[in-house]
């Protein structure tokens, strides 16, 4: 870990420079940011790594989690500061004890843009299963009773007017496990997940999340109530930086307009697939590129959608969406 | 500390065996006092019930206060509640019947294959030189971590669970039973070798009568961790059981469904406790 590489160089001067020219901010208040080894959390990356974050007069310390789910409890605990996250039946009961607040958006199924994929195992794929309609009476995996999953299977259940059976398997490396086994049927995930497994032949692909919950708003910026309220300059400045690394990032992979994607590769490598050489995380990596709404913006529709969801299954208690989200920061959409 | 011959002359006071037993007259020989009464624990009623009632008074009126908020501890009297409620609305049944259907054959399975194993081991030597390092290497391996090599190997449903809980349970019984086949006393295998016993009437009559107080003491720990591989046995695709409960409700951070969850599992741990008292009472009868 003491290669000096050019962009560590890079990096260490853009900090310096920024340092010497904006001293009038928030001066650098220590935050730490909550993140998953996923390409889905880039944005965080990216603006700590150039600068962003510091620019915007904030001392980013990352701290890596397995699951999102211990992320939301340090939120609530008071051990992170900033996290990007699903909203999950474990999110939105953290918001109904005033412990947690969704500030802005993160990733979005846009149309025209490789978004999340519905996975079959290959056994069911040789059964003849070969659209989502084909699933009634399936299993289909999830991580937990309440996460982005279950919302998923439902959504694509209730469109195909087809019923799942729901597996819960806590972790993410179970579920392609169950998946790759055969002891499930079906799954959705991210494109960087999904595409190198149907890629080894032991799952297939056979649809989109996208046409099932169009404009859904798959993760979003979250903070503790606290710092919503009454750290308003904080919050502020954290969601600048992280949407000007959200917008590196869309500029870089998602739309290919900076012509800077392997320089981005190369950023998020560092963090992501770390283990792996970097020809094999480049696909990966570039493989997993959703967009990261503009200025953190927030889809308030997709959210209430959600939340609808979690209350008609019974898995939330009755929450008000402003208990929810706090839309004093972001546009909303 | 007191001293119980205060009002001895102070010369005597310092009694060596020697002048005891010279001077039986010596005015020292005044009567010892017992002390000899050990640490003896008597059964004082209430006070276990005092604690509980101390601490689920001391969280509801801090709840109530509001000095406890609502994401540090769960009000006991909604926690109370939502156990009536998953009792009236039959979900206790649907959750429980499948976990009590996987603890039981899984830990038959796991507790009827330890005893053999254990009582073989204590009774040959071939079998102990084989079996304890293997034993040994495989009671420390936290069985939660071959969960997913365990869903390969028996499928995703009933026989990944059972086959946890037995592989749980197996080896603190297996300890536990040849750790008290071992401590049978030995004379009376003697003696009923000289009575000319046959090996099996040996085993049968004097080693497993003997061995069962170990060996129970030693279901007792089994079982518990039976129940505890019980939530970790329901991690994977479960959608009923109890440990699956207390897992969905954890992650949808519903601190009322997860105390009740595990105040359920405290239950079930009490109940099994107490039956094996009871079929220690029963079978140990000839003890008395």
């Amino acid at each position: 870990m003491t290669d000096f590489t050019r962009r560590h160089a890079l990096g260490l001067m853009a900090a310096a420079g920024a340092g010497l020219a904006a001293p009038a901010l928030a001066s650098n208040r220590k935050i730490t940011i909550g993140a998953l080894r996923f390409t889905s959390h880039a944005a965080s990356f990216v603006a700590l790594e150039r600068g962003y974050f510091k620019d915007a007069g904030l001392d980013v310390e990352l701290k890596f989690f397995q699951a999102a789910q211990p992320m939301a409890v340090a939120i609530a605990s008071g051990d992170v500061d900033y996290a990007v996250t699903a909203v999950s039946g474990g999110l939105v009961s953290l918001a109904d004890k005033g412990a947690v607040k969704v500030i802005g958006g993160a990733l979005s199924e846009e149309a025209g843009i490789d978004g999340q994929k519905i996975l079959v195992s290959d056994a069911a794929f040789q059964s003849g299963i070969t659209s989502p309609a084909m699933l009634d009476g399936k299993s289909f995996g999830m991580s937990t009773a309440g996460s982005s999953f279950h919302y998923m299977g439902s959504k694509i259940a209730a469109k195909e007017g087809i019923t799942l059976r729901f597996k819960p398997l806590q972790k993410v490396g179970a579920i392609i496990g169950a998946l790759k086994s055969g002891q499930i049927d079906a799954w959705s995930i991210v494109p960087h997940i999904a595409k190198p497994l149907a890629g080894s032949g032991a799952v297939h692909i056979i649809g989109n999340v996208s046409d099932y919950i169009p404009d859904y708003q798959v993760t979003t910026t979250f903070t503790s109530a606290k710092n919503a309220k009454d750290e308003r300059d904080m919050t502020a400045a954290f969601l600048a930086g992280f949407a000007k690394g959200g917008a590196d990032f869309n500029a870089a992979l998602v739309d290919k307009t900076s012509g800077e994607s392997d320089a981005m590769i190369d950023l998020i490598h560092k963090y992501v697939y770390a283990d792996k050489p970097r020809e094999a995380a480049a696909k990966s990596i570039a493989n997993g590129a959703m967009r990261v709404n503009e200025g953190a913006a927030l889809n308030v529709a997709s959210i209430q959608d959600q939340l609808e969801w979690f209350k008609s299954e019974n898995l939330v208690p009755d929450v008000a969406l402003e208990t929810l989200i706090d839309t004093s920061y972001v546009k909303t959409i | 500390m007191s001293d119980p011959e205060k009002n001895d002359p102070p010369i005597n006071r310092q009694i060596t065996p020697q002048s005891a037993a010279n001077t039986p007259s010596s005015p020292a020989m005044t009567p010892v006092r017992f002390r000899g009464g050990g640490f003896a624990p008597a059964p004082v009623r209430g006070v276990g019930i005092l604690v509980f009632v101390l601490l689920i008074g001391g969280a509801e009126w801090g709840t109530r206060a509001g000095f406890i908020t609502a994401l540090t501890l769960p009000r006991p009297s909604d926690v109370f509640a939502t156990l009536v409620e998953l009792y009236r609305s039959g979900l206790l049944a649907e959750h429980m019947i499948p976990s009590l259907t996987r603890l039981i054959v899984g830990s038959l399975m796991g507790i009827s294959i330890g005893v053999s194993v254990g009582v073989l081991i204590g009774l040959s030597s071939w079998f102990r030189a084989g079996l304890v390092p293997l034993v040994a290497a495989l009671f420390p391996i936290p069985k939660i971590a071959l969960l997913p090599l365990f869903v390969i190997w028996f499928g995703i449903d009933e026989g990944s669970k059972y086959a946890l809980i037995a592989f749980g349970t197996f080896t603190p019984t297996v300890v536990a039973t040849y750790g008290a086949v071992d401590n049978v006393d030995r004379t009376w295998v003697r003696m009923a070798q000289s009575f000319d016993h046959r090996w099996w009437s040996i085993v049968r009559g004097v080693i497993l009568p003997a061995a069962l107080p170990g060996i129970l003491s030693g279901l007792r720990i089994s079982l518990a961790i039976g129940i505890i591989l019980l939530v970790a046995a329901e991690m994977l695709g479960a959608e009923y059981g109890i440990g699956a409960y207390i897992l969905e409700a954890g992650s949808l951070y519903d601190l009322e469904r997860l105390f009740a969850g595990v105040v359920i599992l405290s239950a079930l741990g009490v109940t099994v406790s107490f039956a094996i008292g009871l079929i220690e009472r029963r079978v140990l009868r000839w003890r008395s």
